[in-house]
């Protein structure tokens, strides 16, 4: 009894790996913890990809979820970042929400993006996107906030990408500004927000 | 202090606020006001470490670019990153009081529990956490002797290890150790210094590993309490995630975690559920499959 | 006489937004403090006790209708009010926040006037502001 030292690790300790096709049939399995382990224990491999963007939109347990995401994230490639910014307009507010985190994460992939998603019928979608652009690590993502800023018919669009661009915000961007608040007069959070922005 | 000696790198307040609100989301360190003649002296080191001349160009290099080297600098100067014994003690007054009874009793009691009880500290540096968790449970908690306990330390960084392994400490790092525990744990090996006893030492089984390599992090298993202080807030993002992926993974349902004081899961993970303890917020494994 | 001033949790991701409900909440008397996720959020109803939660749904690490639902678990297991607030107007995002455990259900902009009286309608009873 008492503090006891382990001497020898125990067998899971010196097994071999599970081998990747192992992983795969796991992300199927019925218990969570094994897809979660699963999900996790793919990182790096790239024909993880498919099968783990197959399943994210699906996954019940937030927990997997979120480790499928943070393994598909690192490859930060074209396929990952247009397999997920379809799920930006799902109904699921936990997964669009975690997508749009995910996708911050990206900033090789996202840029070929946005045109596409800055275009958007759904303001809804255009609103996450200002969300994804707020994180991402890319000197031409205050350039695009710009754009949504001077363009986006859509009051909630603006003020999110106002939002976003507000850690940047210097006396060059009064103009764009005043220019959203000309835009839209009878939004009073969108000139509060405009008025915070520019003190 | 007036407002000549506030100005160090020239920080206007809404530059202030812009970068405290960074960093926040950033480590989720948040500083008070009255920190701010602080921040702003390290801000001030940093960019001039850095080929950067002022606030606004280093700031957006520090945000918009890939930077990791800007932000450990920064993290460096911004955080007290020195490691003493019975270090924010307030946390394993958790464990004794709170923590440890509620992993005996949810593994079915003094009587009945199989296997040992397990605590991880990770990074362990050199060893002074491992250690000092070591001798709290030997001097303060009453079931050491009916249960046991299994302490590990974990560090990516070798050279720390071979020192924690060598246990012999300065003045600075056993300042807050009673002098009846250190009669009776250490000896003295000249130069000032005091070697840990061998006993205690042979029983923290010390391991290196990355806490953000999955497959590494796959050795550590069933761990009812973990401490994982002041580490997650140098990863960048992906890697944090990752990291606190992988200590979930070496959990039992229902363990706890303990970051440091300034930490918060919130800007990391949400796969862990805070729980409010009297000395502060632990964040544990869910117990079922739902969060 | 002093009063306990009403305590209000207004939780989003977006600092304008945080900004804005925070000084129409505070000019109209309501002690207010913030979160800028529904985790923090729900870190900090773990140690305060508030009387009004003013809850965002689309925000990172933790949306607001998990939070909300967490609010109401027995993680936190608090019984005050909560408002949420979504950009979002998809079929079904009532019925969502509802059954997470909200209170009521709104849709931005929502104007000043009636955030305002909306606070005071759901913590009527609670001291002050009456």
């Amino acid at each position: 009894m008492g503090l006891v030292r382990r001497n020898t690790p125990p067998p899971e300790e010196t097994a071999a790996p599970p081998s990747a096709d192992t992983l795969l049939s796991q992300l199927d399995d019925p218990d969570p913890e094994l897809r979660r382990e699963a999900a996790l224990g793919l990182d790096g491999s790239a024909e993880a990809v498919a099968p783990l963007l197959d399943r994210v939109a699906g996954e019940t347990e937030a927990a997997v979820r979120d480790a499928m995401l943070t393994t598909l994230a690192a490859h930060d490639t074209a396929q990952v970042a247009e397999g997920l910014a379809v799920h930006l307009a799902s109904d699921d507010a936990g997964l669009r929400t975690a997508v749009a985190e995910t996708l911050a994460t990206m900033p090789n992939s996202v840029p070929a993006l946005l045109p596409r998603l800055i275009d958007d019928d759904d303001h809804d979608v255009r609103v996450m996107t200002a969300m994804v652009l707020a994180d991402l690590p890319h000197p031409e993502a205050m350039t695009w906030l710009a754009v949504m800023i001077r363009e986006d018919p859509h009051p909630n669009v603006v003020t999110a990408a106002i939002d976003a661009l507000l850690p940047s915000i210097g006396p060059e961007h009064h103009e764009l500004l005043r220019g959203a608040v000309e835009r839209f007069p009878d939004d009073p959070f969108l000139r509060f927000t405009v008025e915070a922005a520019v003190k | 202090m007036t407002s000549a000696a506030t100005a160090g790198a020239g920080l206007s307040e809404a530059d202030f606020e812009k970068f405290r609100e960074y960093f926040y989301k950033r480590t989720g360190i948040q500083f008070a006001p009255s920190k701010r003649y602080f921040v702003d002296k390290r801000i001030d080191t940093c960019i001039k470490n850095s080929e950067f001349d002022t606030f606004t160009t280093w700031f957006a290099a520090l945000r918009l670019s890939a930077r990791d080297d800007l932000l450990q600098e920064l993290i460096n100067q911004l955080t007290v990153n020195e490691t003493y014994f019975l270090r924010e003690d307030y946390q394993f007054d958790s464990m004794l009081r709170t923590v440890l009874p509620d992993v005996v009793e949810a593994r079915g009691g003094a009587n009945r529990i199989v296997g040992p009880i397990k605590i991880l500290s990770l990074p362990c540096s050199t060893g002074e956490e491992p250690y000092s968790i070591a001798l709290r449970l030997l001097e303060e908690w009453d079931l050491i002797d009916r249960l046991d306990v299994e302490i590990h330390g974990a560090d990516i960084d070798s050279s720390v290890l071979d020192r924690a392994r060598h246990a012999s400490y300065g003045e600075r790092s056993l300042q807050r150790v009673p002098k009846k525990w250190r009669d009776k744990y250490f000896s003295p090996v000249g130069g000032g210094r005091y070697q840990l006893d061998e006993g205690i030492r042979g029983a923290v089984t010390l391991h290196q590993v990355n806490v953000t390599d999955t497959l590494a992090m796959r050795a550590f298993r069933d761990f009812d309490v973990i401490f994982c202080r002041n580490v997650l807030i140098y990863f960048d993002e992906l890697s944090s995630r990752r990291a606190a992926e992988n200590l979930y993974g070496a959990m039992r349902p229902g363990a706890y975690l303990f970051l440091g004081h300034s930490e918060s899961m919130s800007r990391i993970s949400p796969i862990f559920t805070p729980t409010r303890l009297p000395e502060g917020i632990v964040y544990q494994r869910p117990t079922g499959a739902n969060r | 006489m002093t009063e306990t001033p009403v305590k209000v949790l207004v939780v989003d991701d977006a600092a304008t937004v945080r900004l804005y409900h925070t000084s129409l909440l505070s000019e109209a008397g309501f002690a207010v403090e913030e979160a800028a996720n529904g985790l923090e959020a729900v870190e900090a109803a773990l140690t305060t006790a508030f009387d009004l939660f003013v809850v965002d749904v689309n925000m990172p690490k933790m949306n607001g209708y998990t939070c909300v639902e967490t609010l109401r678990s027995e993680t936190v297991g608090t019984p005050a009010p909560v408002l949420m607030i979504s950009t979002e107007d998809r079929p079904g995002d009532a019925e969502r926040a509802y059954a997470a455990g909200a209170n009521l259900y709104m849709v931005k902009p929502v104007s000043a006037e009636r955030l305002v009286r909306v606070a005071r309608m759901l913590t009527a009873g609670r001291g002050i502001p009456a």
